[in-house]
């Protein structure tokens, strides 16, 4: 017995002498576990420029040009349109649904149906437009650039949503990705309130993976044509996919958003809606404040199908909130306007900003402690994001000089905040997109 | 009331007429001597050509008469002019621009005899006027006359009708391809008692326009792809319907000529495409009715010798409606499907009126101070007014807009050196005003910038010299600082596929031209005459038509500065009025000299070659006329003629590999004809093949035209 009490002591003391010599020790940092390693996908770049004037909304009756390449670095050639590139101008609209290297839309040359393609680069770098499918319209007829998107079951599904009958019907159509074929179509159960006229052209819509609903926002005007966001009124549609019925149909309050932004032409051309990691919605929006029409950023909860009214990501509006793209981390690009400089299409009075969701604060990217410079373009969308990394491009337009600049693309890296300068492109186009295609 | 049937009622009315004119014919009888007159007419009518030729400015001129027993329309004789395109955007009685040296068609001015022609509605134009009232046509390239009191930019057509002081009845009526049908009658008796002179005038035209269109995408058998195939055009049928009564005196003491005049035009078109032939339209129509008054004076040694007085007044009351009120989506053959859009607007549905009162002034004042020297006042007051309303539309508010212009110029003529120089100068002041109440598509239209009324004044001057060195040779120079007020077609669109632009501005222009010009006469009836000139336009806001992205609809947009500078050249050879060779060649540069943007920045577009239209053309003709052939006082003449358009881009040429441009690709164009003619030119048969070797022809945007075609037409002139 005695034998076992000194072992039993021994031990103890073994025990407490390793334990206390091992809690003095420095301790051993657990092994890192192995970073993931990025994938960086495989993008072409494909800028679209305008002679004279910015596009989109039809804005441009002077050509619209496309060159794709491989990268947008500063040790790239200048992009040249000289005899370089491909002339949509007459067959294809600026504004399209873009997924993967594959574009798919109305076209310009009014076929009557949807169109799907892609743009090829040969040995030369000489860009050619294939089309990959094209299907007529079944019993939902779409005008160009009049239709918002959302994509289903792991991008197999493409929905599409316009309105019809002077804008007071809503109308969807459901394609097979692969090759346009007709799915399914139908009619919203969506009513124009009493006292209202048509709906937005378009609305908005998008496909939330959390709660697997296709939330459809949208709003009610008192006549077709009017623009008078104050007496607009905003709905959220949350709508079932497999069924397409609506389940919900919020009236937004005119203090929380008065239209969303993108009401004419969805998602073709511009970004104002955005998911985070935790698939909070995040939705661009306008309202009113002192009789001029400002941005706003509004959130849905992941969890709940409404704004979330006491938040908002964009206060203290210098004018319109025009698109949003998320970066990862909180981290937003924001491209807006400064109303005190302009309100054309054209105005140089739009900039980018990188929005802290956590602090709904922002600030100007900035390229070696400066700014980046205002540029024109209205429904401009020239920036991408691709592999960690933000391609920004800047017009040439340096205001009040009359001499353009070469546009400019910069690179800002998500994850650290650098900006470095990219490729150029050559001097005098309207600068209007940058469209990241995963070539894979 | 069917179109088909309101053909048959018009050719109805014609054949009830024909009587009653057959009578007067009678009292003029002799036809051979009137014949003869007629062939004396066409060497008058030559040389008032070459008259014209000879004048201090650039003219072309084409005998129409010698043409008329075969011509279908106006359009394709003056489109084998040099310096002179016409695209038509598809068959019988589709919308067309004419181009003068590089001008566009609307910067073009259209006259019947010095008036305005627009002043017979607006439906009428040189495709649908009846080709047998016509004399001849004068076509001013770039300066235009004084007298005209225009503000014609890249030149001016007059149209001259048959001034004859004799009795005579035309009558035509001609078949062809794709169910077309044409009559013209029109007559002239003279009150042997009385004086008073009557001139009525019947025309009637009508076309299916049902020809093939080609490579067109339809939907394959269970809709769910498109295919490609030839398919015949559904929904373009056209009729004009135009009457005319004319009545006055001549030579009287008090006035050497006054007419009073009242017409009649109904114009009802199916509508078959947007401005691009993607967007086919199957149910929308636009009809066009209008009625005219007008009065005309002239007096020589008016209040004094030596004083010459010319005035006319004009009033039309003119309605169109464009029908767009159906909710559906063509396809080529027909098929359709019921979307949301309207067909013409993709918008809401539409019955929309357009009520276009025009009004026009003009008088000229011309004094000879002495011999070869005259001075000249000239006034013309143009008031159109645009007055919408919309009965499907509850929401469309109803517009009322004015355009009116005043145009007063002076000009001094002189001839020196026993007529071997010719010089003429002119200034004139336009005043514009426009009163603007539309406010539809404000950001479309502009119409929220220029709500209101608004005038403004402009000054434009020129000068035009000739000498003639001899026969062969003569040489003359002109030129002008122009102004051109926009049209109401391109100020308030055209109802349908033409979207207005109320903040157009006018084209102001420096116009210079280099002309030589002369005949040889080889001996032995050979001879060949030339002429060659060169131009330069320098345009500021030069109006161009745009299609606007996805609604296949026109606009009219300024664009800052244009220079167009450019050569045509024609030779003639002529034997014995047997054998008649012409070929003719064009080219012209047209830079857009803008050079920078709104923004302030440099334009890409600046120096770049203007999009979308034809830069080198040239047509050739040979003819051969054997007489006497089978019948006593026969004529047979054999005629071909071909067209070459040089391809063209659709948009800038500069940017975008070659490979992907849209372009209207090179046209050549192959028509034949034959004409016999009997009893000195009483009875004519014609036979006319367009199209002959059935080319796919293309103009604007890609719209076809019609593949090979023949006309039959029967023409008989007591």
């Amino acid at each position: 017995m005695k034998e076992i009490k000194k072992m039993l002591v021994l031990a103890i003391t073994l025990v407490t002498m390793i334990t206390m010599a091992v809690s003095c020790q420095k301790p051993v940092p657990e092994p890192e576990p192995e970073p993931e390693p990025e994938v960086l996908k495989d993008y072409n770049f494909d800028l679209f420029v305008c002679a004279v004037k910015h596009g989109g909304m039809s804005q441009n009756k002077n050509g619209t040009y496309v060159r794709s390449v491989p990268a947008l670095t500063a040790d790239q050639p200048r992009v040249e349109f000289t005899g370089k590139g491909i002339d949509i101008t007459q067959n294809y609209t600026l504004e399209s649904i873009v997924r993967g290297k594959y574009y798919y839309q109305v076209p310009q040359k009014a076929t009557g149906g949807f169109v799907k393609f892609h743009i090829e680069r040969n040995a030369a770098g000489d860009e050619s437009i294939v089309e990959d499918a094209e299907v007529p319209f079944k019993d939902n007829v779409y005008s160009a650039r009049k239709y918002t998107h959302a994509w289903l079951n792991d991008s197999t599904t493409l929905v599409v949503v316009g309105t019809s009958d002077k804008a007071t019907k809503v109308i969807w159509s459901k394609l097979n990705e692969s090759n346009l074929a007709i799915q399914s179509e139908g009619t919203f159960d969506i009513t124009l309130p009493e006292g209202y006229g048509s709906f937005s052209t378009t609305g908005l819509l998008t496909y939330r993976k959390s709660d697997g609903k296709l939330y459809y926002f949208y709003f009610a005007k008192p006549a077709a044509g009017m623009s008078d966001a104050a007496k607009s009124q905003t709905y959220i549609a949350v709508i079932d996919p497999s069924t397409m019925k609506v389940e919900s149909n919020t009236a937004v309050p005119n203090a929380v958003m008065e239209e969303t932004a993108g009401s004419a032409y969805g998602e073709l051309m511009q970004n104002m809606i955005m998911y985070d990691e935790a698939d909070n919605l995040y939705v661009a929006g306008l309202i009113t404040v002192s009789g001029q029409e400002m941005g706003i950023l509004r959130r849905i909860p992941v969890g709940s199908r409404t704004f979330d009214a006491s938040w908002n990501g964009f206060p203290n509006p210098e004018g319109k909130l025009l698109t949003v793209q998320y970066l990862g981390n909180g981290k937003v690009l924001s491209y807006s306007r400064d109303e005190s400089l302009g309100t054309k299409i054209d105005s140089k009075s739009h900039f980018y900003s990188i929005i802290n969701l956590a602090n709904s604060s922002r600030e100007r990217v900035k390229f070696n402690g400066q700014d980046l410079p205002y540029c024109g373009g209205r429904f401009s969308q020239r920036s991408a994001v691709a592999n960690g990394k933000a391609y920004i491009g800047i017009g040439g337009e340096v205001e009040g000089e009359a001499e353009a600049n070469y546009p400019t693309i910069y690179i800002y890296d998500c994850r650290t905040g650098v900006v470095e300068k990219g490729v150029e492109l050559s001097k005098g186009f309207c600068f209007d997109i940058i469209r990241a295609m995963d070539v894979k | 009331m069917s179109i088909r049937y309101r053909l048959l009622v018009s050719l109805v009315l014609l054949g009830l007429c024909f009587p009653l004119f057959g009578q007067d014919s009678l009292s003029v009888k002799g036809t051979l001597g009137d014949t003869l007159v007629l062939s004396n007419a066409t060497v008058t009518a030559k040389s008032r050509e070459q008259q014209l030729r000879e004048g201090a400015f650039a003219v072309g001129a084409l005998n129409i008469r010698l043409q008329a027993s075969t011509l279908q329309s106006l359009t394709s004789a003056i489109d084998r002019t040099a310096g002179i395109r016409i695209r038509e955007e598809g068959g019988v009685g589709s919308d067309f621009d004419l181009s003068i040296n590089g001008m566009s068609g609307n910067s073009i001015r259209y006259f019947l005899d010095g008036m305005p022609l627009d002043a017979k509605g607006t439906g009428m134009t040189l495709a649908n006027l009846p080709v047998n009232i016509i004399d001849r046509v004068e076509i001013y390239k770039g300066v235009i006359p004084a007298s005209f009191g225009s503000d014609a930019l890249g030149g001016a057509v007059n149209i001259i009708t048959n001034r004859s002081s004799r009795n005579y009845l035309d009558f035509s009526y001609g078949i062809g391809s794709f169910h077309t049908h044409k009559a013209d009658f029109s007559a002239q008796y003279i009150g042997k008692k009385t004086g008073l002179v009557f001139k009525p005038v019947l025309s009637a035209n009508y076309s299916k326009n049902d020809y093939l269109m080609r490579d067109v995408k339809v939907r394959n058998a269970d809709r769910t792809a498109f295919i490609v195939t030839d398919l015949p055009r559904f929904h373009d049928a056209y009729l004009s319907l135009f009457g005319q009564l004319e009545a006055g005196v001549q030579d009287r003491g008090w006035a050497d000529a006054f007419f009073v005049s009242a017409s009649v035009s109904k114009i009802d078109k199916e509508i078959q495409t947007g401005a691009t032939q993607d967007r086919v339209i199957g149910m929308a129509e636009r009809n066009t009715q209008s009625l005219n008054v007008a009065a005309r004076y002239e007096k020589a040694d008016f209040l004094t010798e030596g004083m010459q007085f010319q005035a006319s007044v004009s009033h039309t009351w003119d309605h169109s409606q464009t029908i767009d009120t159906t909710y559906r989506r063509y396809y080529w053959d027909g098929t359709y499907i019921n979307g949301g859009y309207s067909e013409i607007r993709s918008r809401g549905k539409t019955l929309r009126q357009y009520r276009r009162p025009l009004t026009v002034v003009r008088s000229n004042l011309a004094y000879r101070l002495a011999e070869g020297h005259e001075l000249a006042l000239n006034y013309l007051l143009n008031r159109a007014g645009n007055r919408q309303t919309d009965t499907w539309d509850s929401d469309f508010v109803p517009t009322d807009d004015v355009l009116a212009k005043h145009i007063v110029s002076l000009s001094y003529d002189q001839s020196l050196m026993d007529g071997r120089m010719n010089n003429a100068l002119f200034v004139k002041d336009y005043v514009n005003h426009l009163t603007v109440g539309q406010s539809e598509l404000p950001s479309t239209t502009g119409s929220d910038k220029v709500r209101g009324s608004n005038t403004q004044n402009y000054v434009g001057y020129g000068i035009g010299s000739r000498y003639l060195f001899l026969d062969p040779l003569a040489v003359k120079a002109s030129l002008e600082h122009s102004i051109r007020l926009p049209i109401s077609r391109e100020v308030l669109g055209n109802g349908s596929t033409v979207y207005p632009n109320l903040a157009l501005k006018p084209e102001i222009s420096d116009n210079f031209n280099l002309g030589l010009f002369g005949t040889f006469d080889l001996g032995g009836g050979h001879s060949i005459s030339y002429e060659a000139n060169g131009f330069i336009r320098l345009v500021d806001n030069y109006i161009r038509a745009t299609v606007t992205e996805t609604e296949s609809m026109m606009q009219y947009v300024n664009v800052d500065a244009v220079h167009i500078k450019g050569v045509d050249g024609e030779i003639r050879y002529d034997w014995a009025g047997k054998l008649h060779v012409a070929a003719n060649v064009s080219y012209d540069d047209s830079r857009d000299m803008r050079k920078y943007t709104q923004s302030g920045d440099i334009s890409v577009t600046y120096r770049n070659r203007t999009p979308n239209r034809p830069w080198t053309y040239c047509n050739a003709e040979v003819s051969y006329t054997f007489h006497n052939v089978g019948l006593r006082d026969s004529r047979l003449r054999l005629t071909a003629d071909y067209q070459y358009v040089h391809w063209f881009y659709l948009t800038w040429a500069a940017y975008g590999s070659a490979s992907t441009k849209s372009k209207v690709p090179t046209q050549h164009i192959t028509n034949a004809s034959l004409l016999y003619s009997w009893q000195g030119g009483r009875y004519n048969v014609s036979l006319e093949c367009t199209n002959l070797l059935d080319a796919l022809a293309f103009d604007n945007y890609m719209l076809q035209k019609p593949g090979r075609a023949f006309f039959l037409k029967f023409r008989l002139f007591l």
